[in-house]
């Protein structure tokens, strides 16, 4: 998350080219992180929109367009369950994560810490 | 169009594209969330839902081709890292196929305009729209390719090369070595191969078609005979060695270029055999050699690398 913050506070300095180059590199770290951000918060159930408002809220907009499907793809994976809950208003479609979602969750956690670590020695030696 | 209808027709257009099995139950749900969300937008825009406001929300999340493709594993049918490589014999390989059928179909002369954009359209329909399928076998080849490497990651793993190897190994330089004493044996004198195959009895026009002029047998047949002997000791000294030296290397394409030069000069010059028909088509063999070997090296010379940093200025 610091990586994302570091290059949003630097965009505005840019050229035009510049600008280019920045919006497809920062769209490379976002999509490294979408999936960790997902499941990070599916440790309990939530619907696609409930689920889109609440990393938004966390500073991790995601499009809808993007964030949907993925739900679809995790769960074809075998990473996340999920079941229609069809009582009172609209039908909302719950995903959580499951036994396998869980282990994978963990370890990635653990791998982004790692790298963030990482980056954070790099850039500050910058 | 009202805001319903608009995200019926959307959600359609992304559901036909998915798998009959999940089709409906995606469906049902992109419609509830997208409904949610356009509702949302409203509010915080402070606009009333409408088909305009649904189209522009629409249009912002996504083709529905690219939304549905989202929705399922990214299909590569050529892998990212083959595709120059894809677009450069696919350009090469057109450009050779259009090449070779305005050759053919503008040889004969043309008396008028009316007889150019006769040929130019019998190479369009005959040539043109037909080399089609050579891109279409380098999608089948580079799609095989990368479907074999996913398959079996182990086995397609990169493997140090010697320059110096000899391809296919001392067998496949033994087979050439055995070629050139054929080709040898035929360029002396053609007719020992109706003496071998007939036992001497073959009709006496094929021992005419067979029979070289005066021309060729004083001036290139001498010529060619030696550029082709002097290939027997350097393939023996590779065969010995197993390894291709530099010299040898040298050596090789200087012959090479020696051998596909007397070539041309002698399709270039009078002819070779006394009949018409055989004198054609050794002549395109010869040719068809020539070329071949001119691809070859010059495909060698575009792929070779000579580390070198570059002039200062230059990136």
């Amino acid at each position: 998350m610091k990586v994302l913050t570091y290059c949003a506070e630097h965009s505005t300095v840019h050229t035009m080219g510049d600008a280019d180059a920045f919006g497809k590199l920062e769209l490379e770290l976002r999509r490294g992180v979408v999936v960790l951000a997902t499941l990070s918060q599916l440790r309990a159930p939530r619907y696609g929109y409930e689920l889109r408002q609440a990393l938004a809220d966390k500073g991790m907009a995601i499009e809808e367009g993007t964030l949907y499907p993925l739900l679809r793809r995790l769960e074809t994976q075998g990473l996340l369950k999920s079941e229609w809950n069809t009582e009172g208003g609209s039908p909302r479609r719950y995903y959580s994560l499951n036994a396998d979602g869980r282990k994978l969750l963990k370890k990635l956690t653990e791998s982004w810490q790692g790298m963030n670590h990482a980056m954070d020695r790099l850039l500050q030696e910058g | 169009m009202n805001a319903n209808d608009v995200i019926e027709s959307y959600v359609t257009d992304v559901a036909v594209r998915l798998p009959r099995k999940q089709r409906n139950d995606v469906a049902f749900e992109l419609r509830a969330l997208l409904n949610e969300e356009l509702q949302d937008k409203a509010e915080a825009t402070g606009r009333i839902v409408d088909g305009t406001m649904a189209v522009e929300f629409l249009q912002a999340f996504g083709r529905p081709a690219d939304v549905a493709a989202r929705y399922r594993p990214t299909l590569t049918i050529i892998d990212p890292a083959d595709g120059h490589a894809f677009v450069r014999a696919s350009i090469t390989g057109l450009v050779l196929i259009w090449g070779l059928g305005l050759l053919q179909f503008f040889q004969r002369p043309i008396g008028s305009g009316w007889d150019f954009l006769q040929s130019l359209g019998q190479w369009w329909g005959a040539v043109l729209i037909p080399s089609m399928w050579w891109p279409g076998v380098l999608v089948v080849g580079f799609g095989a390719a990368s479907w074999v490497r996913r398959q079996s990651p182990q086995t397609s793993k990169w493997k140090p090369r010697a320059g110096d190897r000899i391809n296919g190994g001392r067998t496949a330089m033994a087979m050439g070595l055995a070629g050139i004493l054929c080709g040898l044996f035929v360029l002396i004198e053609p007719r020992w191969v109706l003496d071998l195959l007939f036992g001497g009895r073959a009709a006496p026009a094929a021992y005419q078609a067979l029979t070289y002029t005066d021309t060729f047998l004083r001036r290139q047949g001498p010529l060619l005979f030696v550029l082709l002997t002097l290939n027997i000791p350097l393939m023996i000294t590779v065969i010995v060695n197993g390894r291709w030296s530099a010299m040898a290397r040298r050596i090789e394409i200087g012959l090479g270029l020696l051998t596909c030069a007397a070539m041309m000069w002698t399709v270039l010059d009078g002819p070779v055999f006394m009949a018409r028909a055989s004198n054609g088509a050794f002549k395109f063999f010869l040719v068809l050699i020539a070329a071949f070997t001119l691809i070859n090296y010059g495909i060698k010379l575009h792929r070779s690398v000579r580390p070198a940093p570059n002039q200062q200025g230059q990136s």
